[in-house]
């Protein structure tokens, strides 16, 4: 059975990847997807802590995590779906003309 | 090597690939399916870790609405245009740079951790934390309703407030709802 | 997975077999369709070969099987090939999850000059603690078959089933998972095991702290929750896509909606994955509301017995328990294939935002409904007055 640091260098690894593609990626849908990715690490880790220490504590909070995480997706994609619509237009340079 | 550990790694060796592959290919549709694959193994390794409700939810709500949701998004968009991946200018050019390096700082943080075994954290108390009873969905479930009703009212809250907005914002004239 | 080589072999057999059951029986469900239409519609339907037409599903699957391969030349290859195979998979993996027959227990016994033993068998795939989440999720996973078919086609009637089934699927599985809950409720647990051995006997139940008993009924999660059962068999037509809920390929609007561009073996890849739902969707709903395996007012034990005053062994009475259950749950489950069938050929077909309306504002207010007063009296009845 693979210890706990096991599961936290995963998460680490996952979560680094998410942050790179939140950096590098223009797409801002695909940076909305870096974004949950970096959440299911942190969700990751949280559900190593809770297994290791035999607390359901971690889990809640992954569970919160998700309902959040769910929410801000919608939110996203509405708003990308909003932009798209009007300006045909989905890189995030463009979004920083948007004044007004 | 144990039957839990190969599968660990099977797990993780493939949680990683299609992680990378998220962020790497250029077409977002392609993008979006990596990152489902990524959640559906993580999912088993939820499985392993014995947070089978969460492993569950995490196949129900994330790979099967939120990922579905972007998969259909991206697939309205009609993204063939899409030929390069990243985005260009010299702030994000130091953004490139920054990212990528902070991302080689910790996988050789988490080398050399494995290697001088700074990272492994008390490992009588995590060989202790094997015998421990594991939680069940039974236990998550009274946590849940007793010490975090408060928390988990509010997130009802957010969700109905996300709600509301959600169709405020995507809300446009004509179609078959149209009333005037 | 179990303590040595020949339990986890046959726990590993036991997975592909009843993979193996399901696809079996698509076959003899295109049979029933075709027969069960031509019955509907005054028809005889396929009867020229075999006795009775049945041996048209081996002409059916020749023919399947022989057919020109043809990929359209703008397809996505790689997801053009895959979203068949997806389509196969949830449904596969879901029905491993449900608890098929009476569990078979083994007594130790000597082969190769080893003690084997002693074994109990589940008469299911896997046992997953959480079984009805695990198959929700799973299930849920189908979406990505129906829109990888669609977007990789590259064509328009199939990217517009393919958008149509996902919003369909997403709206509905809020409906579903909500109309399960108040059964969740009465029986207290996840496991389809647990849920299936509280439904033996008659029909008794808590009133206020008195237990009553009503002994012409059986034991079945239909009498405390009609409601729900009505929305989850209303909310599993619109998750495999059937009539009158078949908005993905309909033929009028949309050609064959998502898979138009798919024929041969990769378009029966598709029927195996559209009829492995309903198998699955049939299950769940023998398995909630009509008392899974169970025999009615007939107990496993008294089944066992009578096996065991016949002169069988006591593995031999458990194995023999295990087949006849098995046979009462496949016959609980005709019955539901056969409304799937009825209902495909006797119902028209919902118009596009008759069918999200009836998702969001008709089926989730009365589920959300169903849900609360269940919460309420389940909590009443449990409790005692005095």
């Amino acid at each position: 059975m693979p210890g706990i640091e096991h599961y936290l260098i995963l998460s680490a690894l996952l979560f680094g990847l998410g942050m790179v593609g939140v950096m590098v990626r223009k797409n801002v849908i695909v940076i909305l997807m870096s974004i949950e990715l970096m959440l299911n690490a942190v969700n990751l880790s949280f559900v190593a802590f809770s297994h290791f220490n035999a607390d359901v504590k971690g889990q809640v909070m992954v569970f919160f995590v998700m309902t959040v995480a769910a929410a801000e997706a919608g939110v996203g994609l509405a708003l990308a779906v909003a932009v798209y619509k009007k300006f045909k237009e989905l890189n995030i340079r463009f979004f920083e003309q948007l004044r007004g | 090597m144990e039957m839990s550990s190969i599968l660990f790694y099977l797990l993780a060796a493939a949680t990683l690939f299609f992680g990378f592959r998220t962020i790497t290919v250029a077409n977002p549709i392609f993008s979006a399916l990596n990152l489902a694959l990524t959640m559906i193994t993580l999912a088993g390794i939820f499985f392993m870790l014995d947070a089978y409700f969460i492993a569950g939810v995490q196949l129900a709500v994330y790979a099967g609405a939120v990922m579905v949701l972007f998969v259909m998004v991206l697939m309205l968009f009609d993204l063939s245009g899409e030929a390069r991946a990243f985005s260009r200018g010299m702030m994000s050019g130091i953004l490139k740079v920054g990212g990528v390096s902070l991302f080689g700082i910790i996988v050789i943080a988490t080398i050399m951790g494995s290697f001088s075994n700074i990272l492994v954290i008390d490992s009588g108390e995590a060989a202790a934390g094997q015998a421990l009873v594991q939680p069940t969905t039974r236990d998550l479930a009274v946590v849940l309703f007793s010490r975090y009703l408060l928390a988990f009212e509010l997130l009802g809250l957010l969700l109905l407030v996300v709600a509301v907005g959600v169709v405020a914002v995507s809300r446009i004239k004509g179609g078959t709802h149209a009333r005037d | 997975m179990g303590t040595d080589i020949l339990e986890i072999s046959i726990n590993f057999a036991k997975m592909v077999a009843i993979f193996l059951l399901m696809v079996q029986l698509v076959p003899l469900l295109v049979w029933v369709e075709r027969r069960g239409s031509a019955l509907i519609q005054n028809r005889l339907g396929p009867n020229r070969v075999g006795p009775l037409g049945l041996t048209q599903l081996l002409a059916d699957a020749v023919k399947f099987l022989t057919k020109e391969e043809f990929v359209p030349a703008k397809s996505h290859r790689f997801l053009f090939y895959l979203a068949p195979i997806v389509a196969l998979l949830p449904a596969a993996v879901a029905f491993n999850a449900i608890p098929l027959s009476h569990p078979i227990e083994v007594e130790a016994f000597e082969w190769l000059g080893h003690t084997w033993g002693p074994y109990t068998f589940l008469f299911q795939g896997y046992e997953i603690g959480i079984g009805i989440v695990f198959v929700l999720g799973v299930s849920s996973l189908a979406a990505y078959a129906l829109l990888l078919a669609g977007w990789a086609s590259d064509n328009k009637y199939s990217l517009i089933g393919a958008l149509r089934a996902s919003a369909q699927m997403i709206s509905y599985e809020l409906a579903l998972g909500l109309s399960i809950v108040g059964i969740l409720l009465v029986f207290n647990t996840f496991s389809f095991s647990e849920m299936v051995s509280q439904q033996v006997g008659p029909l008794s139940f808590m009133f206020f702290g008195q237990e009553v008993s009503i002994p012409f009924l059986p034991n079945w999660g239909i009498f405390f929750q009609p409601l729900g059962a009505i929305l989850l068999l209303a909310a599993v037509f619109a998750e495999t896509n059937r009539l009158p809920f078949d908005l993905p390929e309909a033929e009028a609007e949309l050609v064959a909606g998502y898979h138009t561009e798919y024929g041969g073996i990769k378009m029966n890849m598709f029927y195996i994955g559209e009829y492995g739902h309903m198998l699955v969707a049939s299950a769940l709903m023998v398995t909630f509301y009509f008392g899974g395996y169970h025999i009615p007012f007939i107990t496993p034990d008294q089944i066992n017995e009578f096996f065991s005053g016949r002169g069988h062994g006591a593995t031999q009475a458990s194995l023999l328990t295990a087949l006849v259950l098995h046979l009462s749950f496949f016959a609980k489950i005709a019955v539901f294939l056969w409304v799937f069938v009825w209902v495909r050929w006797t119902l028209p077909r919902f118009r596009y935002d008759q069918l999200m309306d009836l998702g969001w504002k008709t089926m989730l207010p009365w589920a959300l409904a169903n849900t609360i007063i269940t919460a309420i009296l389940v909590l009443m009845m449990r409790s005692s007055w005095s």
